[in-house]
């Protein structure tokens, strides 16, 4: 759970409003930016190499460290194994010391700012200058890089000019072409005075013991140019096997960072070259690649984690991430930032010191969508909070709610009870409008929807089931949302499956799928919630077992079976489950869909893609071919369709300062499309969204798909007919 | 090469050296590009010039007639001239057409002193240089003897967008790069 500190952190964050335009304009313009640079070429091949080396390099560490130690030496540089930053630190310092290094200029490396590198140099009175401008910046600032790729993004030009009037003793006007320029002429002095270089790299190759850069200003060349002694500062994750396997890094790292083609330079190093030493001669600079471990081999010798290694440090995961979007990057608290981060930080600084971060991932899926080397990113934060569960256990609050979540009985009680107790806030209106103070933050942007009086497991049998034709049997599993909160939804569901030929049942020992559990890292209630679920919904039995929220769908398919891996009973009948298990529209669209059919009474209608239907399942054209089908409908897209609506379970009630302004993004692009309705397939969307429009546009109305079906479909026999 | 492949891919390179940025100029012999430069120099207002000696500068005669124009031209002592000279020529070993980038495949010092800390960088290179892909040219490089103890791509001139993420050209490499094709077989760098 996020500490009260974080919490200021955040709230500083979200009050900074230079910050929130940057970055704000920034993530905007880089979706369309890294969307043409990749125009024409194969994303999915490109990412489908990356992984494939750098896994085949993962699984082959010793051997690829040793082939790259063989071949740098080789060529006459020396190779330094550094398994510690400090060890790291030890060595450059020894060197620098044995050189007589006065003047040091740097290049880029975040491993450097990693381990501190320059306070270390410094302390021992030497001269350390950042040569590329982000980081040039927040040196003299005296802060720490917000981002991986633009260290200075949260920065505005005013600020940086003061920063630089401040430091170089006269005054900077708050042009960006000037503050350039004086960056040219101060750094320039640095490159042309420096006695030793040190730079990172992007990648290492093992095959020939080549150091690879990409840098856009020039300061990686001027780096590997003028210095006589040269220093790369490398971290193990950055080797590849072969020379040409460089090339998918270089056709994947500037389009996903930067929506570059290709940065403005690329340099190879290999070995020594020659210098220009003070007394004027020209002979091989001293050549020193230091390759450092510092808590990464721990994190790729754990299964769950290997994957790591194939990130490229491209940023494009912090780049689409909602959260990151709205905090930055200090918020993260260490040099790794956004989600990526959050797990670098959790091996090479500390577990606690990923505690607080790791709550801000949504779980939405978008970075892994863009991610070049196909990591899982949300799915290894939530193997963090779960383990970070499991050793320290949750807070009171939080535990007692999933203990009870997962005792069916006290749980549905408890909600049937909700129903009676809540009059008193909704005051006979279908939705919350005023909650008790205590409780504010959780409804300042959006109204709560009320417990139903009568839950779906009391409706379904009043309903009269009419199947022509009869194909077969489906269970429904309902989810507590729309067993308890949106039962309409449940109806819809059944209706148009009876149109299909099937009969539908529900397995009364049903309860909650154990998402809350599951994101809130408490695998234990995960996986009595998985148990109980299976044992009652019995899918050796019926032919399908449908749901109508992505959420469960997901826990149905996925969670079940890793969750029971260890149990081979219960574990074949989660696979028979998952097998059976498909989301409302996805089933209905494989089922052949409904015949094309409706009231005909216009009405514009706008999309919204939720997270684990689109990112998890690959549902969307489904969705929205099942709408087109329904006569009357007129379908408009949104912008952004697929960008979180800020629900994601109980991040909106840890986070409501950070779920309120994603809902605005959602509401504002659901407004622009001019919509009368907005439809979606998640019951948490539809929370999300139809609280938020009900504050701010009632106008607009919030429906699942499968309540859209109920009412544009039901006078339609009786037109027929007439 | 056939020509009309030779063309394609100079079009390509063009193409994309343009959009960031670059200017590109093809003539056919050394000679013209002899001519050419020195017009580009004169009307960018270069007093003085580091040239690296290279085949297609040596054929086209490039100091003579630079300095018959009054230009200072610096062929030595690069350690000392780069820091303040106005323009810097050197030849680049391949082109590659899909990036417009070109590259240096050269461990000499000179060669990036005379390329990086010029404010305008004048690139020459043998039209029969030019590479379709960057595969193509990883293959090229790998195929070498041994790689180079310094590879550099150079797409355009040095930028940034590290201040509000506003584009600005000219950091701490050339502000302006001028890359010239030659036509004429003149042979490659070494």
């Amino acid at each position: 759970m996020a500490d009260k500190q974080f919490k200021k952190k955040i709230s500083d964050a979200l009050d900074n409003n230079v910050l929130r335009g940057a970055l704000g304009r920034f993530g905007d313009a880089y979706v369309i930016s890294r969307e043409k640079a990749y125009e024409g070429y194969d994303f999915k091949e490109i990412s489908d190499n990356i992984a494939e080396v750098k896994a085949y390099a993962a699984s082959h560490l010793d051997e690829m460290i040793d082939q790259f130690e063989k071949q740098a030496t080789a060529r006459g540089a020396k190779v330094y194994r550094a398994s510690t930053g400090e060890d790291a630190k030890q060595y450059i310092l020894e060197l620098a010391k044995k050189k007589e290094v006065k003047r040091v200029v740097k290049s880029k490396s975040m491993v450097s700012e990693e381990i501190l590198l320059n306070k270390t140099l410094m302390s021992a009175g030497m001269e350390v200058q950042e040569s590329d401008l982000g980081e040039w910046i927040v040196q003299l600032a005296g802060q720490h890089p917000s981002h991986m790729v633009m260290p200075a993004i949260h920065m505005t030009k005013e600020e940086v000019a003061d920063v630089f009037s401040g430091h170089l003793h006269k005054l900077n006007q708050p042009v960006i072409a000037e503050l350039v320029k004086t960056a040219r002429e101060e750094l320039r002095k640095s490159f042309l005075e420096a006695d030793m270089g040190i730079s990172g790299a992007n990648m290492a190759i093992a095959e020939t013991g080549t150091l690879i850069m990409l840098t856009n200003e020039g300061n990686g060349r001027l780096t590997s140019t003028l210095p006589p002694t040269h220093v790369f500062l490398v971290g193990i994750e950055k080797l590849v096997p072969k020379f040409e396997d460089a090339t998918h890094i270089l056709q994947a790292l500037p389009r996903s960072a930067t929506g570059q083609q290709i940065t403005s330079y690329v340099s190879m190093v290999t070995g020594p070259t020659p210098a220009y030493y003070p007394d004027g001669t020209v002979q091989d600079k001293e050549f020193h690649i230091v390759l450092m471990d510092n808590g990464r081999r721990k994190m790729y010798e754990d299964e769950k984690f290997k994957k790591t290694f194939q990130c490229i440090r491209c940023a494009s995961c912090l780049n689409v991430c909602p959260a990151f979007q709205l905090v930055g990057g200090h918020v993260y608290g260490h040099i790794y930032t956004g989600g990526i981060g959050t797990i670098l930080t959790n091996f090479v600084n500390s577990e606690k010191d990923a505690q607080n971060p790791q709550n801000l991932c949504l779980q939405c899926g978008k970075c892994s969508e863009v991610c070049p080397g196909q990591l899982d990113i949300p799915q290894m934060i939530l193997e963090l909070r779960n383990r970070m569960g499991e050793k320290t256990g949750l807070p009171f609050t939080q535990k007692f709610a999933l203990d009870v979540v997962s005792n069916r009985r006290l749980f549905h009680s408890m909600l049937r009870m909700a129903s009676i107790a809540q009059k008193p806030f909704t005051k006979g209106q279908p939705v919350i409008r005023h909650l008790p103070m205590f409780l504010s933050g959780l409804t300042e942007k959006k109204s709560l929807p009320a417990v139903a009086k009568v839950p779906f497991r009391d409706v379904i049998k009043t309903i009269n089931q009419d199947v022509k034709n009869r194909k077969g049997k489906i269970a429904l599993y309902a989810g507590c949302l729309i067993d308890f909160v949106y039962p309409r939804i449940g109806e819809g569901v059944i209706k148009a499956l009876n149109e299909k030929g099937y009969e539908v049942v529900f397995p009364d020992g049903q309860s909650c799928c154990g998402a809350p559990a599951t994101y809130m890292g408490d695998r234990g209630n995960a996986r009595k919630c998985a148990i109980m679920n299976i044992e009652a919904l019995e899918a050796e039995k019926v032919d399908y077992v449908v749901s109508a929220c992505p959420t469960c769908t997901h826990a149905l398919k996925e969670s079940f079976k890793e969750l029971l891996q260890d149990d081979p009973a219960l574990a074949s009948r989660a696979e028979e489950l998952s097998k059976k298990a498909k989301d409302f529209s996805k089933l209905l669209f494989d089922l052949g869909g409904l015949t094309p059919g409706g009231d005909g009474i216009p009405l514009k209608v706008t999309y919204h893609d939720s997270c684990h239907l689109k990112r998890s399942m690959g549902v969307y054209t489904e969705p929205r071919k099942i709408l087109t089908d329904t006569s009357g409908v007129q379908l408009i897209e949104m912008k952004e369709s697929d960008r979180c609506c800020g629900f994601a379970g109980s991040y909106s009630i840890k986070f409501p300062e950070l779920s309120g302004p994603i809902l605005d993004r959602k509401l504002n692009n659901i407004e622009e499309s001019g919509a009368d309705v907005v439809v979606v397939d998640c019951p948490g969307c539809l929370m999300q969204i139809s609280g938020g429009l009900d504050k701010r546009n009632p106008g607009v109305k919030a429906i699942h798909t499968a309540e859209l079906l109920l009412d544009k479909r039901k006078n339609v026999k009786k037109n027929r007919v007439k | 090469m056939h020509k009309d492949q030779q063309d394609d891919l100079y079009n390509k390179f063009k193409t994309k050296i343009e959009l960031v940025a670059g200017e590109c100029y093809r003539v056919n012999t050394a000679l013209e590009a002899s001519e050419l430069v020195c017009n580009v120099l004169i009307e960018k207002g270069i007093k003085d010039v580091a040239l690296l000696n290279s085949p297609i500068s040596q054929k086209g005669d490039f100091v003579n007639l630079f300095e018959k124009k009054g230009i200072i031209v610096y062929t030595d002592n690069f350690r000392q001239v780069t820091p303040d000279a106005q323009a810097g020529i050197t030849q680049v070993n391949y082109a590659i057409a899909e990036l417009g980038s070109l590259v240096q495949a050269d461990a000499d010092v000179n060669q990036r002193l005379c390329s990086t800390l010029v404010p305008i960088h004048i690139a020459l290179i043998s039209t029969d240089k030019l590479i379709p892909t960057l595969k193509d040219t990883m293959a090229t490089i790998h195929s070498l003897p041994e790689i180079p103890g310094f590879v550099g791509f150079i797409t355009g001139p040095s930028r940034t967008s590290d201040i509000e993420r506003v584009l600005t050209i000219g950091v701490h490499g050339p502000k302006q790069l001028v890359v010239v094709f030659v036509d004429e077989e003149v042979g490659g760098v070494a």
